[in-house]
């Protein structure tokens, strides 16, 4: 696979920089008063709704960039004319969630980043350079290892990081194609489900008696 | 300096309450000023409607900047606003306080539903003892849910015929758009356990009214909607006021007082703007409060001086008194039967098209039921825009990942439903709002301290709300999947987290235990109405704000009667 390339463009990185450097002034907080405190960093409580932007840093390695692309692949690779995750910036999607300053993605920060570098590391245990140039044997060996459910840190990171790139990607139009989502269009009346599938219900009802 | 125009009303907040006094009086002739805490607000141009989740930080979840998610359309709030704070009682139940700060308030967030209270909400404590009846009836209420829903718009044409679920006149409601594939299941599984299934009531057009677009069937209306076709006070009721001539609004005005003459009359109100910190003090001949429920007594009690120590309005001392939300839990469950449809436009008008309504009045009548009042019950699933929630779909799969995986997606997606049961509070002497003696806000206005404990009469409905899931759940021959326990003290939500805010101000028919008279006036002040959700003096199961609106459009007519006799 060739080096991932991160789907963000210049402009959009700029705009991400210009935002961040805005100093936030931190409310002072009240002993068992319900206030906001504002998240450094984060997108604050009267965001653009119509030019939406992340205006943290990333902190992904490059590294660690190109094992998320190569493993987002693996998850749900390309079918038919469905894309891999890789091809629609889902890794940059990632690398968005573990960089945000809220404190609800700040446990999937430490999951997922050193998931990764223990993945590369078990790669390399396994005879290979690293994770992203291992060949696919030890790659599906390794992350086949760890979709196995139990208590291992490892199953842990898998676990949070495919939900991060099915999320990830179900959630772009591209995602609708797969899945079936034929929402968001506006209609003249509301149709409802069609006959034939009213009949597939009807039967399913009288399959459990009711 | 003496302000350019003199007023005749003054109205505080710009939600469901503010938005219908203004609306109401301006249309009778009388020159408002509305001044609203929260900034300027305009649907048409910020509503992000056909937006994907994959354009939104992380996806549109939620974080502490945006509680309900990205896209919601709360301004500058949530569970907490910045520099406002509130507290809780040491040793009590927490209660939490949904505010946004924005013109027309929480109606460009709200859930739409729209039921009438029905006849035996208003004389409660007649029925079975407990709380206290209204000073009025329905009767006396439903001219004014007539003319309410002709102008906000609203679904659920039909005769049902009901008990204590009145039907509109014919003619008044719109259709329910036709129900989803899960909602046709899970009406068949009601009826079959003997509970009747109601179209929804909805404050979404369905067909062109007033300059405003009919619902198209397409983005989410938590978002705002910019064709108004959800009621909104932003896009419904404040622009036709505006275009009378006779409304003035100022934003970004923070009231805290109401300020009162020597004739014991309200001379007005003196606010902060948030912007630039200044105090202002402006006059009218009469003051309308709807800053919300709990906001409003806080105004009230912070109105303190010689001839009022304990507030303006509060010679009864209930200001802040029996304060109410709605009793709620909810169970999830995901459905075998549901998978591998076929793919469907489950969009609709965004909410359910079907609800629940409480079915249980004879039993209770009968003492059949181990809690006095009853519940009614929303539902959710269905093949919607997928978020960050869809990854939890591979659960069920047993491809892990890999070839397959989209395969076991596409026939997982939209076999998971939800149930949230919402049921009537009793007001009780532990649940209300006081000044906190120590904390303040940014602009030093003493803040609100509240106390909270839900009573057995709440926990035992909440135990028979999960219940009921459970087995509806078990008839669809599905799973739970969450809102498990059925101990009804831990499945209840916290106070206030159903966002139905109300009492604070109740009224009555006696001046030494209610605030305000049947018209929503304070006894003791008689040119100073209240007209949101403090009045309530109790808190049926079916959610405030039609009544709210109703009850606001009532008492400005009757101000601007009185206005008009020169009573005030
Ligand atoms: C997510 C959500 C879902 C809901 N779903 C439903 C539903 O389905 N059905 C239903 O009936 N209800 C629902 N509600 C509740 C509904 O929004 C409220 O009942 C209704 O808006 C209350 O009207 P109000 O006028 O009292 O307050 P609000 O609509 O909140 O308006 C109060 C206004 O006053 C302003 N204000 C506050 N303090 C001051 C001050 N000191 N000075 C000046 N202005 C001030 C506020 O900024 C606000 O604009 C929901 C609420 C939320 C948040
Ligand atoms: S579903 Fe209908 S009412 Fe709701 S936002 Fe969309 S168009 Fe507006």
């Amino acid at each position: 696979m060739s080096p991932y390339v991160s789907k963000i463009d210049r402009r959009t990185a700029l705009k991400w920089l210009s935002a961040a450097a805005v100093t936030l002034a931190v409310a002072p907080t009240m002993a068992r008063a319900a206030t906001y405190v504002k998240t450094p960093k984060g997108y604050g409580t009267d965001p653009d709704m119509l030019n939406p932007t992340s205006p943290w840093d990333r902190i992904m390695t490059d590294r660690q960039l190109q094992l998320t692309a190569v493993l987002t692949d693996i998850i749900l690779p390309a079918e038919g004319e469905h894309p891999a995750p890789s091809a629609i910036g889902v890794p940059d999607f990632v690398n968005e969630w573990v960089s945000s300053p809220y404190e609800q993605t700040k446990s999937d920060q430490k999951v997922i980043l050193e998931g990764l570098d223990w993945i590369d590391a078990e790669a390399k245990g396994r005879g290979a350079k690293g994770f992203v140039e291992a060949d696919s044997g030890v790659q599906m060996a390794i992350v086949t290892a760890i979709a196995k459910p139990d208590a291992s840190a490892a199953h842990a990171f898998f676990k949070r990081f495919r939900h991060l790139t099915l999320g990830g990607y179900y959630s772009t139009p591209e995602g609708f194609a797969d899945i079936g989502y034929i929402g968001n269009v506006p209609m003249e009346s509301y149709p409802g489900p069609d006959a034939t599938m009213k009949a597939m219900l009807e039967e399913r009802m009288k399959a459990i008696g009711i | 300096m003496k302000q350019p125009t003199p007023y005749d009303v003054i109205v505080v907040g710009s939600g469901a309450g503010g938005g219908m006094s203004a609306y109401v009086l301006a249309k009778r002739g009388l020159k408002v000023l509305m001044l609203e805490a929260g900034r300027d607000y305009k649907p048409e141009e910020e509503t992000p409607m056909f937006n994907t989740n994959a354009e939104a930080p992380l996806r549109g979840v939620s974080t502490p900047d945006k509680p309900f998610g990205y896209y919601d359309a709360t301004v500058d709030g949530g569970w907490t606003v910045p520099g406002e704070p509130y507290t809780t009682a040491p040793g009590d139940r927490e209660f939490m306080w949904w505010r946004p700060r924005m013109l027309g308030g929480r109606t460009n967030h709200w859930g739409r539903i729209s039921l009438r209270f029905g006849p035996y909400d208003f004389k409660p404590y007649s029925r079975d003892g407990l709380g206290v009846d209204w000073p009025i009836s329905y009767d006396e209420l439903a001219p004014w849910y007539d003319k309410t829903e002709k102008i906000v718009g609203i679904t659920g044409a039909g005769q049902l015929g009901l008990e204590n679920t009145p039907d509109s006149p014919p003619g008044i409601l719109h259709d329910t758009p036709t129900p989803r594939l899960h909602e046709i299941m899970m009406t068949r599984a009601f009826e079959a356990m003997g509970i009747p299934v109601a179209p929804m009531r909805a404050a979404v057009i369905q067909k062109p009214m007033d300059g405003r677009s009919a619902c198209f069937y397409a983005t989410s209306c938590g978002r705002g909607c910019s064709i108004k076709a959800m009621f909104q006070t932003t896009t419904v009721l404040i622009p036709p006021a505006l275009a009378t001539g006779n409304l003035d609004i100022i934003t970004d005005a923070m009231v805290y007082t109401v300020d009162m003459g020597k004739d014991g009359r309200a001379k007005g109100v003196t606010y902060i703007d948030r912007v630039s910190g200044e105090h202002k003090s402006v006059t009218a001949k009469a003051v309308v409060l709807a800053a919300s429920a709990a906001e409003t007594a806080r105004i009230l009690l912070n109105s303190k001086d010689g001839r009022n120590p304990d507030g303006v309005a509060n010679s009864s001392g209930t200001a802040g008194k029996y304060l109410m939300d709605t009793v709620g839990t909810d169970s999830g469950g995901h459905i075998p039967m549901l998978e591998g449809m076929p793919s469907r436009n489950d969009d609709g008008m965004s909410g359910a098209h079907i609800y629940v309504p409480w079915w249980g009045y004879q039993q209770q009548a009968r003492k059949e039921l181990p809690f006095p009042r009853g519940y009614h019950i929303e539902v959710g699933g269905g093949q919607r825009m997928p978020g960050m929630g869809i990854g939890d779909l591979a659960d069920y799969s047993d491809v892990p990942f890999g070839a397959g995986l989209r395969k076991q997606m596409r026939h997982y997606y939209g076999s998971d439903i939800g149930f949230a049961g919402r049921g009537e509070m009793i007001p009780n002497d532990d649940c209300y709002a006081e000044i906190d003696p120590d904390i303040k806000d940014r602009f030093g206005i003493p803040v609100l301290r509240f106390h909270w404990k839900w009573s057995e009469h709440e926990i035992g409905q909440a135990a028979h709300m999960r219940k009921t899931f459970h087995e509806i759940i078990d008839r669809l021959g599905g799973k739970v999947t969450y809102g498990f326990e059925t101990d009804g003290e831990k499945a209840i939500a916290a106070g206030g987290e159903i966002i139905h805010e109300v009492g604070c101000a109740r009224m009555g028919d006696n001046p030494k235990t209610s605030v305000v008279n049947k018209w929503g006036q304070a006894w003791d002040v008689k040119n100073l109405f209240i007209t949101d959700g403090a009045v309530l003096p109790s808190n049926p199961d079916k959610n405030p704000t039609l009544t709210i609106l109703s009850l606001a459009m009532r008492n400005a007519n009757y101000l601007a009667d009185e206005a008009a006799k020169g009573n005030l």
